[in-house]
């Protein structure tokens, strides 16, 4: 039934940096762009440091990142630029509120798990992620750590593929 | 049409109820709601501005959607981008007013006729105690200063909200905070908002609800609640809440026709945390680059060489607010090395500005007045900081890069600091310039 991966293998981007807000994921001036393939080039366009990420991001990349990711602003560009690039996973110490479910709605997976920008993982690692159990590991490192798993109905929409056709599979 | 079966849960040991949890309850068609639940949702009214209403509408159509459950509880407002500041901004608002024209959504306001959407929406009868309202735009929390449960929303959850009238919450548990003691002279909802901040942290209220209360809050005005409400997403709150009381029933009998029901939290409601604050020595507030809740005590930056300072934004977009800056400008003009940027929020504002003769005052001492617009405080038109200028904005966020250039810094403060620092050149304190 699912169509949505639960269990990645890839290798990490670790933004270790607490309160990243929505204008430096993806800055009001780029607000205008509603199409999805436009919208990757600009990701972390207002990061110092992670201006190139849209260049040397590969698809199936995975992303961790520190606590309150996505504070601020309502705009759900700031998600959908990570669908862009070709990150299905993005996996974080917290997250804004508002920004988890821009991401839930649009089918894009969150971990949150704390400790996570502690455990010694840097970027380059592969990592296993278990959406299903939450369990995250890095065999090169010996890393194991344990993130929340969705709860029933965020995954339920997750693997759905998104809030619209999560509504059109129950109705 | 969604299945709920495996939400529904035995409620009978849930005693007490917040503000948070009723509203959720009964537009949940419940009886009572559990905190950490999910629970579907219909909503009363889902607002989307310029710059958000595009990206919905392509997920509407994406989804096959065809028409807006109910155009009633759909409001658009051009606020952001407007007057269009460039072309591009331009497309936005003519896809919104196709959109609204397309679908009979009466409640579309037009440049000219409309405002800031957190103060335009409470003053035209659009938002009441007891509401659950959604808005793609993260200062949606506002309206909790009516007693309603109000939260901001992403693009897909608009269009879902649009199709279909309901959202899935998950019910938030909700911090308490009681504030006591006599706010001091000068000193308002802005300077207590970023006082909370500063102690709770930018995500001291993650995915929590705020309910203040307490004999301060009981005592302050309106506009200072919308003011403390609008702030509490910045400390990563889902929404803020005031308990409606008088003031909130004076304020709504400018609406005789509005029928509604207030919501008050039980005696022995649950909070999953509480604060308390004595505010009776308050000192004024100013919040540092680049977090809100870098707040400290005005004579901790006094002297900092200010180039703009902007005065207006839903968070301080009232004729109050304006009065107050005013007042502490003390009929001086603005200092030659400053510019004073004064945004009245809406057309009712900017009329009340006229008649009082507020905005000759301000257009003598040196200010520009711009049109009904977010404009600034997202940096997007109407005072764009450069490289290095540093400015002191009665707005909501200093973030990086958020107000123009990386490089540019924000001070946050109330509109009394920031009369005195307009006239001053650097931040200052009223009594002190």
């Amino acid at each position: 039934m699912s169509i949505k991966p639960t269990h990645f293998k890839s290798r990490i981007w670790l933004v270790d940096e607490d309160n990243i807000d929505t204008d430096m994921i993806f800055h009001n001036k780029h607000l205008h762009i509603t199409k999805l393939d436009e919208m990757g080039q600009h990701t972390f366009g207002n990061l110092p440091g992670w201006e190139d990420l849209p260049q040397k991001a590969q698809d199936g990349d995975l992303l961790v990142v520190g606590g309150n990711f996505g504070a601020g602003s309502s705009r759900q560009q700031a998600v959908d630029c990570f669908t862009a690039l070709g990150i299905p996973l993005i996996i974080g110490e917290s997250f804004g509120a508002i920004y988890k479910r821009n991401a839930i709605n649009a089918g894009v997976a969150l971990a949150e798990c704390p400790g996570i920008t502690d455990s010694g993982l840097t970027s380059g690692d592969v990592i296993d992620v278990n959406m299903e159990t939450g369990e995250i590991k890095c065999d090169a490192k010996s890393i194991t750590l344990q993130a929340k798993p969705f709860s029933q109905v965020q995954m339920d929409i997750y693997q759905a593929g998104g809030l619209f056709e999560y509504g059109k599979s129950v109705s | 049409m969604i299945c709920r079966d495996h939400q529904i849960k035995e409620l009978e040991t849930i005693l007490g109820q917040t503000i948070a949890q009723k509203i959720l309850a009964l537009h949940a068609g419940r009886a009572a709601v559990a905190v950490d639940e999910l629970v579907f949702a219909k909503v009363d009214m889902i607002l989307g501005t310029d710059v958000t209403v595009p990206l919905s509408v392509e997920v509407f159509r994406r989804m096959g959607a065809d028409r807006i459950f109910d155009p009633k509880k759909t409001v658009l407002v051009n606020d952001h981008f407007v007057p269009a500041k460039d072309m591009k901004a331009a497309e936005l608002s003519k896809t919104m007013r196709l959109f609204a024209e397309e679908m009979g959504i009466d409640n579309y306001y037009e440049v000219g006729r409309s405002g800031i959407c957190h103060v335009l929406l409470p003053d035209e009868g659009l938002v009441k105690p007891g509401d659950l309202i959604v808005g793609a735009d993260s200062h949606t929390c506002t309206y909790g200063a009516l007693g309603a449960f109000s939260t901001g929303i992403g693009s897909t959850d608009m269009a879902a909200a649009w199709a279909i009238g309901e959202l899935w919450f998950r019910v938030p548990g909700t911090i308490k905070i009681e504030v006591n003691g006599q706010l001091p002279k000068w000193v308002g909802g802005k300077d207590l908002a970023l006082h909370i901040i500063g102690h709770l942290g930018v995500e001291g209220a993650l995915y929590k609800a705020m309910e203040f209360t307490g004999p301060t809050i009981r005592n302050l005005s309106m506009d200072g609640r919308l003011t403390l409400c609008n702030m509490a997403i910045e400390a990563g709150a889902k929404t803020g809440i005031v308990a409606p009381d008088e003031v909130t029933r004076q304020f709504m009998s400018k609406f005789p026709e509005l029928s509604y029901t207030p919501q008050v939290a039980d005696s022995d409601a649950e909070y999953v945390e509480e604060h308390h604050f004595d505010v009776s020595d308050l000192p004024l507030q100013v919040a540092k680059p680049y977090l809100p809740s870098n707040a400290v005590p005005v004579h901790e930056v006094m002297g900092q060489q200010v180039h703009q300072v902007v005065l207006g934004s839903c968070t301080n977009g009232h004729l109050s607010d304006f009065q107050l800056a005013a007042d502490a400008m003390k009929g001086q003009k603005v200092n030659p090395k400053t510019r004073l940027i004064v945004i009245p929020s809406t057309k009712d504002v900017y009329l009340e500005l006229i008649r009082s003769g507020l905005a000759e005052y301000f257009t003598e001492a040196g200010a520009v007045i711009g049109p009904p617009t977010c404009g600034p405080c997202i940096g997007g038109h109407i005072g764009v900081l450069a490289e290095q200028e540093v400015g002191l904005y009665t707005t909501n966020r200093n973030f990086v890069g958020r107000n123009g250039h990386p490089t540019s810094l924000v001070f946050l403060a109330g509109p009394a600091v920031a009369g005195a620092t307009a006239v001053a050149g650097e931040i200052a304190h009223p009594d002190e310039i």
